[in-house]
């Protein structure tokens, strides 16, 4: 952290304070105006109104109390780990390729990795449908082959379906906080790495990838966060054994009209993505520490 | 960078939170601010064929959005979306004027008033005092099961086929409180309109039992059209005009007879309190009960329109094919009226549970 002067002009602290406005008005208005929100919301009663009535604890006890609540949860959370797994795994070669192989075809790769951001992620996820669909191009490519002589339906409406999309999705996500920190590792490491006898995997597995763990962590959290609470996916691809805690949020606000009851299941998955969090930043500080 | 990432990750999160004030935001303040109406209706009812006389008399005059489901469309309502007609169900009329959200519709002003089949008229929840009414009843149709003739062959004419295990994973169903929750209730041989707790249990049991079969719970009837053409579904709950539309592409299906009773329902225009654009409102329903809006619903849809002008602009041929009678009374002989459910809300929460494997 920079230290501040002290004798801070009238025309510098104005600045700063019309910088700010805009990010002051934000944070208030739209994260902890709508987080209250949905804290106070989250205990209430419901009675069908808007904004429920009377106070109670009773959301809570309900969310925790019955299985049901904490399977969909679970479910959400070991999706959103095999996504990131998926995405992190293949996403480390994309990254390493970049940092250290594709010399000046590097701004080339980098701009192909936005292109799918150029399509909204619904069609995406509908590309995703013609691929695993009962007569897409999987099952199409497997009957040609003769590996199968009848289309499989286990490919649509099933979680793998969700992890396959959702990996797709968030590749460029995980790519791009692994090659930064990929290429802030001096090359002056690994060659000393290989001065000193190391082989290509030895020094990949001893240098390299410790010393990019940072990245690694920040890419699978970024995937990790936003996954578990998914709800688009698993509803157009995912079929009901794939259900996750945000379509349960969802229809609280919608079918099963119970806001404070949705909003209390909000609640509790923010607190076990905090939870979650925590953990990976102790991690990353172990890494940041070594360093 | 790490810093960078978490920085990330909560401008994930605020936009999520956007999101939601926007709603909020977007609640507050009328929808129908302009001079335009605002006309809230089922994904597939708002085609202009369907208004042609408003249309000529007041073009561009109609803002129309929709819904996939009408307990979805309540919760908007509720949460402050305010359009001036909206197009629920008869089952949902008594929820809506709970709220507190419905205006008196005067049947003084509907000109084809007259020309609704009584039954229709006399549906109870929607009285309003004389000369009064809460719905304008406009259309009505059956759900049913859907199958591949080929692909099914010969199945007994019952509800059953959407719980046979032979075609695990080759059936969808309606993600409605008023469809597949009903049809369990009828075969747990539970009135689906009035349960006891117990009831409840016997119907949660019926659809625990269909869950694993069930390759989706859907509202959306183009993929289910879609899947069952590819032949990867082989029996679907669905409306008339899925029948109707796959038929008409050659696709060899049939809209089964169940013995237990299809499903008939019957939705029309509901006005929402605090209108600015009432004579807007009244010139748009009574365009819709034109014979040709009714005719073009037919023959489009194969759905019944409210109005006995329309089928007879229908011929006769035509109605046979879409297996329509032209008189909603013969189809009530023989089908279960989807009306208000007393428990609708723990039946709602409850298939909520059941959907997620609860």
């Amino acid at each position: 952290m920079a230290s501040f002067k002290t004798d801070i002009d009238a025309a510098s602290l104005r600045f700063r304070f019309f910088m700010m406005t805009p990010g002051v008005l934000v944070a208030c208005g739209l994260i902890v105006f709508a987080l209250g929100l949905l804290l106070f919301l989250a205990f209430r009663v419901n009675d069908g109104s808007l904004l429920g009535a009377g106070a109670t604890f009773d959301n809570f006890v309900n969310a925790v109390s019955d299985p049901l609540y904490a399977m969909v949860a679970l479910r959400s959370l070991v999706i959103a780990a095999l996504v990131t797994l998926a995405t992190v795994v293949t996403a480390y070669p994309v990254a390493w390729y970049l940092a250290f192989h594709a010399g000046s075809n590097r701004s080339v790769i980098l701009f192909l990795l936005t292109l799918p951001f150029w399509t909204s992620y619904l069609l995406r996820v509908f590309a995703w449908k013609i691929v695993l669909a009962y007569n897409g191009v999987l099952n199409s490519a497997l009957m040609m082959t003769g590996l199968t002589t009848e289309p499989l339906t286990v490919f649509l409406n099933a979680p793998a379906a969700v992890i396959v999309t959702l990996a797709h999705a968030y590749a460029p996500f995980a790519i791009l906080p692994i090659y930064v920190a990929l290429e802030t590792i001096p090359p002056s490491l690994r060659e000393a790495a290989s001065d000193l006898g190391a082989r290509p995997f030895t020094a990949l597995r001893r240098v390299v990838l410790p010393l990019s763990m940072p990245g690694v962590l920040a890419a699978a959290l970024v995937v990790f966060v936003p996954t578990v609470g998914d709800y688009v996916t698993p509803a157009l691809v995912g079929g009901p054994a794939s259900t996750m805690i945000g379509s349960l949020i969802q229809s609280q606000f919608g079918k099963a009209n119970d806001w404070p009851f949705g909003a209390a299941l909000a609640v509790l998955v923010m607190l076990v993505i905090l939870a979650l969090v925590i953990i990976v930043r102790r991690a990353d500080r172990l890494y940041v520490g070594r360093k | 960078m790490q810093r960078k990432a978490i920085l990330k990750t909560m401008m994930m999160m605020a936009a999520g939170a956007v999101s939601v004030l926007a709603l909020l935001a977007g609640g507050t303040s009328p929808a129908s601010a302009g001079s335009k109406l605002t006309y809230f209706t089922w994904s597939g009812y708002e085609l202009p064929d369907f208004h042609k006389d408003f249309l000529a008399k007041h073009p561009d005059d109609v803002e129309i959005s929709t819904f996939g489901d009408d307990d979805d469309a309540l919760t908007k309502v509720k949460a402050g979306f305010h359009p001036d007609i909206a197009h629920p169900c008869y089952d949902k009329i008594a929820r809506w004027n709970k709220e507190g959200l419905l205006q008196p519709i005067e049947t003084a002003k509907i000109k084809n008033w007259d020309k609704i089949f009584p039954v229709f008229r006399n549906l109870p929840d929607i009285q309003a005092g004389e000369g009064k009414v809460w719905m304008v009843p406009w259309d009505w149709g059956n759900t049913s099961v859907l199958y591949r003739t080929d692909l099914v062959k010969d199945p007994e004419a019952s509800w059953n086929l959407l719980w046979d295990k032979k075609y695990s994973g080759r059936i969808a169903v309606i993600d409605a409180v008023h469809d597949t929750p009903v049809v369990a209730a009828l075969l747990a041989g539970v009135n689906p309109f009035d349960m006891s707790p117990a009831d409840l249990e016997k119907v949660a049991a019926k659809l625990h039992e269909q869950r694993p079969l069930v390759s989706s719970y859907t509202t959306d009837m183009t993929s289910v059209e879609q899947s069952l053409a590819s032949g990867q579904l082989v029996a679907a709950m669905t409306w008339n005009a899925s029948a109707v539309a796959l038929k008409k592409q050659g696709v060899p299906v049939e809209f089964m007879k169940p013995k237990e009773g299809m499903l008939t329902w019957a939705c029309g225009f509901v006005m929402l309190k605090g209108t600015q654009h009432a004579d807007l409102a009244y010139d748009f329903i009574n365009s819709r009960l034109e014979a040709d809006s009714g005719k073009f619903l037919i023959e489009s849809y194969g759905y019944g329109a409210s109005t006995s002008s329309a089928f007879a602009a229908v011929p006769k041929d035509e109605l046979q094919n879409l297996q329509l009678p032209d008189d909603p009374d013969t189809m009530l002989k023989t089908t279960v009226f989807t009306g208000p459910m007393k428990q609708n809300d723990d039946l709602a929460k409850m298939f909520e549970k059941v959907k997620a494997g609860g």
